[in-house]
């Protein structure tokens, strides 16, 4: 399944269900999808509408139940536990609503623990620096704001030059001023590194810094909108 | 119905097994080693008080040579003596066919009459008849080494006449509890046993008529025994009385000594580890428990239970732990009591064995235990009460942590999950310190248990190849001229033929004194040597006394200082002499002179007491023959047989020790590396499920956490090594008596074994928890806050 030279992510009837006992939950119901390098896609939906889940297989930490997706030369649907690991560990960035960092390391550390580990990092300061937080490298997690945390998280995905950039619900635990800050930290990593950058959020005002807006309903892809122009994130409020 | 929080205690029991029977383990051992300890210490104290009460064993023992019956009336007569009965004592050949070692039997007459002293416990047959001259009773443990019973006859030497004695009876003696035999260091009832006879009986055969050769009393209560055997040493003396000794240097009654005091130490030390580090393991377990359930103590106060009730809910928790670890430990306790009972019945010849069950060890047991619980529990449950129910059903404020790990990473290159290892340890020191020290207790017990065989291996090494180098040692009834020497030397076998002479003696300096024998050594001796503490042959002075060390102890001397030494042999000089040296010895106390100078000092011509000797292994059965029949010989003692008998007591319970310890060890190593585990996973779960998520592989991410383990496992041994060390010292202390002092040799592979031990039940427990790590829910953690 080959398809044209600048398409990072390829998805064809993907599928998951979910059993719980007798009960089936059907998380996605066939997903189509396609993503181009460098595009920056912002994923609206209602809770449960299979937007989270989506990205979770598409990032590796998840399993279809069927159909295939595939990133550049590797078909994500066919990888075990052990090549999803490597994946994750080489080509993909994660940002998350609740931030998820290590607690006992400083924000420098938290980026390192990522460049240690990665083939083509970047230093750990010129990650912080593109969120904006090169005064607080030494700063401990629980010493930084939300916002500042969640630009930590930022500089920790972007720091390995990862080809993609998962985000899922990032300002969603965060006011708008610092969810615009956070915003403004993506768009321009987008912009600095290249990846490609899949965005959920609630927040449908969002959607105008996007390249690309999908609209998730009941596990299917419902709409699908393509912005001539994209708003910097200082121009959108909600 | 059970009330709800009774009901989440019971669901939180359950949920948490495997942790709370971690506890209950660490806390069963303690249980279960207090009640061992106390309960067969106190079994082995009642047996041998109700042992001796019913039999009427003596306070006092002294042997003459031969004094006549009518110095019994003055004997009696002393201030404090309540009754003193005549005996008859001698040592006779063991002569039966088919049994080419040596062997020996101490002749008993029978006490007087039911009021006599030292009464025997009648376990087969009859007593004999006062008036036979053949009727014997043997004691218990012999006959069933030679398969005898009454009807049975003994062919024995008597006086260096050959005698068939009819056994009609088989029974036991207060006085031969622990039976040990001459030269002996292990009972050995196939080599020695005790055959009572009616004292006529004996008098002739020993040509005693009239006379009698040993002396027991008893005292009125409350009498000062050394005044009651000074007045009698004044009377035996002019009848080659050696010194009277009370009970407590009775060989029987003070290996019994040595045993209790050993079981005394085992409860000093080993119930306080347990619950000490079960206190550590409850406090650390329920800390966890309370954080996470934070949110419900806060939602329970606010829907109106008291602090109290909360707190009283952990409590309960704690207790239910408690009272699983007591009934575990009540049943091992009473299960290896039994074990340890049966243990000592091989050892100890009891006619009963009184295993208290003593509701009172139990109890005390169990509060200690509730104690150390509920005493772990207190802080934990502190914070429960403190906790205001807003501030409860908020989120707890996030860990904080501090750089201060900086010297570690100028020390080592950290990698950032190295980093996170560290700080982990350094946030929550009082929990790494007490993880390390519970596991350095495991290795310290193991160290403290296991260095004593090393120690035993090295004595048998100083004792029987480096000392006492004879193959044989043939032993005369009374002194002889050089000629026996001679005479020995013509026995079949003998290649190399030493003599030696022994003088019992009372040394003393200031206000202490001991009673012992001086043995003199010739020249250049090569088959019984005196060593000095670097194990290097001493010289023999011309004149002066070398002192083993325990003596020099016991005496407080030095070299160079005086003593006074009154011998307690022929004309009983006193002289003053000077300690010219200190020479290393384990078993006994020792006093050495060169033969010449001691028997100068004797003035009584060169005798000898017996012959230390190199057979050719070829003729010893030739040998053996040839040394009983000869008429001086009183007894004969064969190294490798007392070896043999040394080494298989020694196996046949180092096994069990061994496993008993390990197990204990075990427990403890498991119980703190497991709950350690638990409650890391528990904290760093999240942190761990993100890592997998960055892209870790399980491997790494197991890493953060058994490296946290491993630090504190790798820790703990050095810290293990010394505190077993201090034990081990603090044991042989203990240990020590005047019948043997245990030397403090510790093998490297002691520590290496403890280490081991301890490092393979950390692993397996720690791959317990490796299957959780592998689990981590991914999905999961990005979903919710902590």
């Amino acid at each position: 399944m080959e398809g044209p030279a600048d398409i990072v992510f390829r998805a064809s009837g993907l599928t998951k269900v979910y059993r719980n006992g007798a009960l089936e939950v059907h998380a996605l119901r066939g997903i189509d999808f396609q993503a181009r390098t460098g595009e920056f896609i912002v994923i609206l939906g209602p809770s449960g509408s299979g937007k989270s889940t989506f990205l979770n297989i598409v990032g590796g930490l998840d399993r279809a139940t069927s159909g295939e997706a595939w990133f550049e030369e590797h078909q994500l649907t066919a990888l075990t536990e052990r090549g999803l690991t490597q994946y994750r560990r080489d080509h993909v960035g994660f940002v998350f609503q609740f931030y998820n960092l290590v607690p006992s390391l400083t924000a420098r550390e938290n980026v390192q623990l990522v460049t240690e580990i990665a083939r083509h990092p970047m230093p750990a300061d010129e990650a912080l620096a593109l969120v904006g937080l090169s005064d607080r490298a030494d700063h401990f997690p629980a010493q930084l704001s939300g916002g500042e945390q969640q630009r930590v998280a930022i500089a920790r995905a972007i720091a390995k030059n990862p080809q993609v950039l998962l985000c899922d619900e990032p300002t969603g635990a965060l006011d708008s001023a610092t969810g615009i800050k956070v915003l403004e930290a993506l768009t321009q990593v987008n912009r600095a590194v290249g990846a490609t950058t899949l965005v959920i959020t609630h927040n449908a005002a969002i959607r105008d810094i996007a390249d690309r807006v999908i609209r998730f309903a009941d596990g299917r892809i419902v709409e699908e909108i393509v912005n001539a122009t994209r708003k910097a994130p200082s121009e959108v409020s909600w | 119905m059970i009330p709800p929080l009774r009901r989440k205690v019971l669901r939180d029991l359950r949920r948490l097994w495997a942790q709370v029977l971690a506890i209950a383990l660490v806390l069963a051992a303690g249980v279960a080693t207090l009640i061992l300890g106390n309960g067969a210490y106190a079994s082995l104290h009642e047996t041998r008080a109700r042992y001796y009460e019913e039999n009427r064993f003596a306070d006092i023992f002294a042997d003459v040579t031969r004094a006549p019956r009518a110095l019994l009336g003055e004997v009696r007569d002393i201030k404090g003596v309540l009754e003193a009965e005549a005996r008859i004592v001698r040592l006779g050949l063991l002569d039966i066919e088919g049994m080419k070692e040596p062997g020996s039997v101490l002749f008993v007459s029978l006490p007087g009459d039911e009021t006599g002293l030292n009464q025997l416990f009648l376990m087969e047959g009859r007593l004999p008849d006062p008036q036979s001259a053949r009727e014997i009773v043997i004691s218990d443990g012999f006959t069933t080494a030679h398969g005898l019973g009454p009807g049975d006859t003994l062919p024995v030497v008597m006086n260096g006449r050959q005698r068939q004695l009819l056994v009609t009876g088989v029974a036991l003696s207060p006085e031969f509890i622990y039976a040990l035999g001459p030269g002996q260091m292990m009972p050995d009832p196939r080599r020695f046993g005790v055959v009572w006879a009616p004292r006529a009986a004996l008098e002739a055969a020993f040509d005693l008529e009239g006379a009698f050769s040993n002396l027991v009393l008893k005292l009125a209560p409350g009498t000062d025994p050394d005044l009651v055997i000074e007045a009698l040493d004044r009377l035996t003396a002019p009848y080659g009385g050696t010194g009277a000794a009370p009970r407590k240097d009775q060989i029987s009654h003070a290996f019994l000594d040595a045993e209790l005091k050993q079981l005394s130490a085992m409860v000093k030390v080993l119930p306080p580890i347990f619950l000490l580090v079960a206190a550590m393991l409850v406090n650390m377990t329920l800390s966890r428990l309370i954080t996470l359930e934070r949110e419900q103590i806060g939602l329970l106060k606010a829907i109106g239970y008291s602090s109290r009730a909360v707190a009283q809910h952990y409590i309960e928790f704690v207790l239910l732990i408690a009272t699983i670890g007591i009934l575990i430990g009540m049943a091992a306790g009473t299960w290896l009591g039994a074990g340890l009972a049966q243990m000592y019945a091989r050892f100890f010849s009891f006619p009963y064995l009184v295993f208290l069950r003593d509701p009172q060890i139990y109890g005390l047991a169990a509060v200690i235990t509730v104690g150390a619980a509920v005493g772990g529990a207190i802080q934990a449950v502190r914070t429960v009460v403190r906790l205001p129910p807003a501030v409860a059903m908020a989120p707890p404020a996030p860990a904080s942590y501090r750089q201060r790990i900086g010297w570690v990473r100028r020390l080592v290159q950290l990698r950032q999950t190295g980093v996170m290892v560290a700080r982990h340890l350094f946030r929550w020191p009082l929990r790494t310190a007490s993880s390390t020290l519970g596991v350095a207790m495991s290795v310290a017990i193991l160290v403290a248990s296991l260095w004593s065989f090393g120690s035993i291996n090295f004595m048998i090494d100083v004792t029987f190849f480096r000392t006492e180098r004879h193959d044989a040692q043939i032993v005369f009834g009374v002194p002889e001229p050089q000629r026996a020497l001679f005479a020995v030397r013509q026995m079949p076998g003998v290649v190399v033929a030493e003599p030696f002479r022994q003088v019992a003696a009372r040394i003393s300096h200031r206000n202490l004194s001991k009673k012992l024998a001086i043995t003199g050594h010739p020249a250049g001796a090569g088959l019984s040597r005196v060593l000095d503490t670097a194990l290097r042959p001493m010289d023999l002075p011309d004149s002066g006394l070398i002192l083993s060390e325990a003596l020099a102890d016991a005496l407080q001397v030095r070299p160079g200082d005086l003593v006074t030494v009154e011998m307690l042999e022929g004309r009983r000089p006193i002289l003053t002499l000077p300690v010219s040296g200190i020479s290393l010895g384990y078993v006994g106390l020792g006093a050495a002179m060169d033969i010449g100078a001691l028997n100068r000092l004797m003035d009584e011509g060169p005798l000898i007491s017996g012959v230390n000797l190199m057979i050719d292994g070829s003729q010893d059965a030739a040998f053996y023959a040839a040394a009983k029949a000869a008429p001086k010989t009183e007894t004969i003692t064969v190294t490798a047989l007392m070896l043999e008998r040394f080494q298989q007591t020694l196996a046949e319970n180092i096994t069990v020790m061994i496993t008993v310890y390990v197990v204990l060890a075990a427990i403890i190593a498991v119980g703190v590396v497991y709950n350690f585990s638990r409650i890391a996973l528990s904290e760093q779960g999240r942190e761990l499920a993100s890592l997998r998520v960055l892209g870790f592989t399980n491997r790494e991410v197991s890493g953060v956490l058994f490296g946290e383990l491993a630090t504190i496992v790798l820790l703990a041994q050095p810290l293990g090594w010394l505190i077993g060390y201090g034990i081990g010292l603090a044991m042989v202390a203990a240990f020590s008596s005047d019948l043997y002092r245990v030397p403090f040799v510790i093998e490297r592979e002691v520590y290496a074994i403890a280490s081991l031990v301890v490092l393979a039940a950390a692993l397996v427990s720690a791959l317990a928890i490796r299957g959780r790590i592998n689990n981590l829910d991914m999905i999961e953690v990005l979903k919710t806050r902590e």
